[in-house]
């Protein structure tokens, strides 16, 4: 019992090639032959192999010094090859594997990205020395006081007022003194607050004037500042940061053009979104503490109002003239647009909806106030 | 010899790879990959490229990719090291991202080559080999000297730059010993920016023309006057996209060849490709993701369709001039640190 199949004849390392045709024996011996029957090999087992059995394509018979033998029909499978060398094909072309792969592949990915990879990260960042923090806090500091900051021009008074307000924070949490540090600085984007890892909280003159004569708020605000450093947001963001774009590097590294354009986009979105997270972790951080100063959860909510009417008075400014001449129910519908927009917009920011973040501390603030 | 080739025979390259059963593939060697760890990324990586390579083929010659899955695998994990490594000390310290940028600075152009000479050698047409023989003195003047020179002219060098960097690369592409020849010009490349500015500006000015008058004139319409102007905005960017692509791309192939071995031409058109490219944006982002094998299989059967090959005499007397046993890890380093480079 014999088959005879056509092909071409491959030589080894050079590009001359034959038409042929090999004659497979039960034994295993293959008999390669010019079309005119004029034997070209005569090979077992011992010294031939086979290509991998990839679907569409045909499996070249290898032989011992590279030479090959490509049988015409692509879909021929030689008989010797074991079910160990037809297994990937046959788990390939397996409409109950494909179904569980198309399931679980994008679940993994969702389940990696939130919860096994942050959960990962913040075990991670408990192992971290404090060493570590006080580095990244350090040279950031310095690099922004080099790049985005100038020295604060407010007067002894201000300054004193605010640190009044810190320490009441340091004493009543009984922060470590050495670790908080109070900063002031002069920066052009307006009015703001940011904490550091090492546990430097930066205050911006115009966040110090705004908020002058609403010392509750600018209290909420650096309280929101200290749970960012309590719940190690910076190093649990890098954490989580490099782990996704590890996972998705090794996953997806060989997507090139339009694909890599959008898995670019991709990870930037997951990394507002852990940002998200953390603001809010912040917030509440900000809410549970406050009550503790006798201030109601709503403060936060002012604070919030304050920032958002400062940062945003030139739009508002503009868009008022501009309505000004329109008549109201047109004015509600184009406003009604406009949070639409800015519900889909929130995807692209790093901080939640301020009229979200309003929203909670107002209804924490009425929760608060029921329970005194 | 019974297939010896006394003239040339001109013919398209052809892509046989079907959508369905790359999908099939490209997911259950994902899957795979996921539930060992990611160990069997590295036969998943061989079996995704066998599958491209071997669907692809020039006068009835499919193309070989021989690396074996250890080979890639030994680079991955190497790479995967100094990938946690680089991306943990670098974000921790911006001091030291200053040192980690610089000593991959240097790193650069030997992953360049080591990355492209390895998947040049585990490329072979007809049993010989591809290989790639750029030097680190050659990168180091064609991938940062000369982008800096670019960047310093106002980028009014930068298309002369890039015919400089493309040439430079296929110019050290060899098969079989012999080198490829690229002779392209300067002059194209500067016909391709004029034309892609000059449409993306015509076309910009367009769409805000129109657009601000479609948004002024709803009164409430607000969102569909966006949602023209982003559609719109889409569509000039695939336009202006393929304007250039399309025009490097045949000028490339015209002026590519082995001397008696083999030339080029290709006619990509630009309406074509620019849907082409804008679809599979679109499947991608409507499926979340799923449609990524679909878009590389229509991606390589259209340039394959638009591409033609001539093989002349001598491709028959070409001898193999390399080995297979170099190591995976600067192509798997440039993959994961994204410097990679598609050539042609």
């Amino acid at each position: 019992m014999q088959t005879s199949i056509k092909g071409t004849y491959q030589l080894a390392g050079r590009s001359e090639s034959h038409p042929a045709s090999a004659i497979i024996f039960e034994t295993g011996q293959v008999i390669i032959q010019h079309l005119n029957g004029e034997s070209i090999m005569d090979v077992w087992p011992d010294n031939y192999q086979f290509s991998d059995v990839i679907p569409g394509l045909a499996v070249d018979l290898v032989l011992a010094d590279g030479a090959l033998f490509v049988p015409h029909d692509k879909s021929y499978r030689w008989p010797q090859l074991t079910s160990s060398n037809l297994l990937a094909e046959w788990l390939e072309s397996h409409w109950l594997v494909v179904l569980s792969s198309v399931l679980v592949v994008p679940l993994f990915l969702w389940s990696m990205v939130n919860y096994v990879l942050p959960g990962a990260a913040h075990a991670a960042v408990a192992f971290l020395p404090d060493s570590i923090a006080e580095s990244m806090g350090e040279q950031t500091l310095y690099i922004l006081d080099k790049t985005q900051f100038d020295p604060s021009e407010l007067d002894t008074k201000q300054q004193q007022h605010v640190s009044q307000l810190w320490q009441r924070i340091t004493t009543q949490l009984e922060l470590p003194d050495d670790k908080y540090q109070l900063h002031f600085r002069k920066f052009d984007l307006g009015a703001n607050a940011m904490a550091l890892p090492d546990g430097s909280i930066i205050v911006t003159d115009d966040i110090v004037t705004l908020m002058k004569d609403d010392p509750d708020a600018l209290l909420s605000v650096l309280l929101h500042e200290v749970g960012h450093v309590e719940h190690q947001h910076s190093l649990k963001m890098i954490a989580q940061t490099t782990a996704t774009t590890m996972l998705f590097a090794m996953m997806f590294g060989d997507i090139d053009g339009a694909g890599e354009l959008i898995l670019g986009a991709g990870t930037g979105l997951l990394q507002t979104a852990f940002s998200r997270d953390m603001e809010r972790e912040a917030d509440e951080f900000s809410h549970q503490n406050l009550p503790a100063f006798n201030i109601s959860p709503a403060a936060f909510a002012d604070a919030m109002t304050l920032l958002a009417n400062s940062h945003s008075l030139s739009d508002d400014e503009e868009s008022a003239n501009e309505n000004s001449d329109e008549d109201v129910s047109d004015n509600e519908d184009q406003q009604a647009i406009k949070r639409k927009i800015m519900h889909w917009l929130q995807y692209l920011s790093s901080h939640p909806e301020t009229q979200e973040r309003i929203d909670t501390a107002r209804k924490k603030g009425e929760e608060n106030s029921e329970l005194l | 010899m019974e297939n010896g080739l006394s003239s040339d025979r001109t013919d398209f390259v052809k892509f046989s790879g079907k959508s369905g059963e790359y999908f099939k593939l490209w997911f259950v060697n994902m899957f795979l990959s996921i539930i060992t760890l990611g160990i069997y990324s590295a036969w998943a990586k061989v079996r995704d490229t066998q599958y491209m390579y071997g669907h692809t083929s020039v006068d009835d010659n499919s193309f070989r990719f021989l690396a074996t899955p250890m080979q890639i695998l030994k680079g991955r994990i190497v790479a995967v090291i100094i990938f946690i490594i680089y991306m943990a000390l670098s974000q921790m310290s911006p001091a030291l991202s200053i040192v980690m940028a610089l000593a991959f600075l240097v790193a650069f152009p030997w992953l360049i080559i080591q990355g492209i000479k390895f998947s040049m050698r585990m490329t072979a047409y007809r049993n010989v080999r591809f290989s790639f023989e750029g030097t680190y003195g050659g990168v180091i003047v064609h991938f940062i000297l000369l982008p800096i020179l670019g960047a310093i002219t106002l980028y009014l060098a930068m298309p002369w730059v890039v015919q400089q960097i493309q040439q430079y690369m296929h110019n050290n592409i060899t098969y079989g010993g012999k080198h490829f020849e690229q002779k392209s010009s300067a002059g194209q490349y500067y016909i391709a920016v004029l034309f892609s500015v000059g449409i993306a500006l015509i076309g910009g000015a367009i769409i805000a023309a129109f657009g601000g008058t479609a948004i002024a004139a709803a009164d409430g319409g607000l969102s569909l006057g966006l949602v023209f102007v982003g559609l719109a905005s889409f569509a000039l960017f695939g336009i202006v996209n393929a304007v250039y692509q399309s025009i490097i791309y045949n000028h490339l192939m015209a002026t590519l060849e082995i001397e008696n071995v083999v030339s080029f031409d290709a006619q990509m058109k630009t309406l074509p490709f620019a849907i082409l490219v804008l679809t599979n944006i679109l499947l991608i982002v409507v499926t979340f993701g799923l449609a990524i094998p679909v878009v590389k299989i229509r991606t390589s059967r259209y340039i394959a369709s638009v591409t033609q090959v001539t093989i002349k005499p001598g491709i028959n007397e070409l001898i193999n001039t390399v080995e297979g046993s170099d190591s995976a890890l600067g192509e798997e380093a440039a993959g994961l640190f994204d410097s990679d480079l598609s050539i042609i």
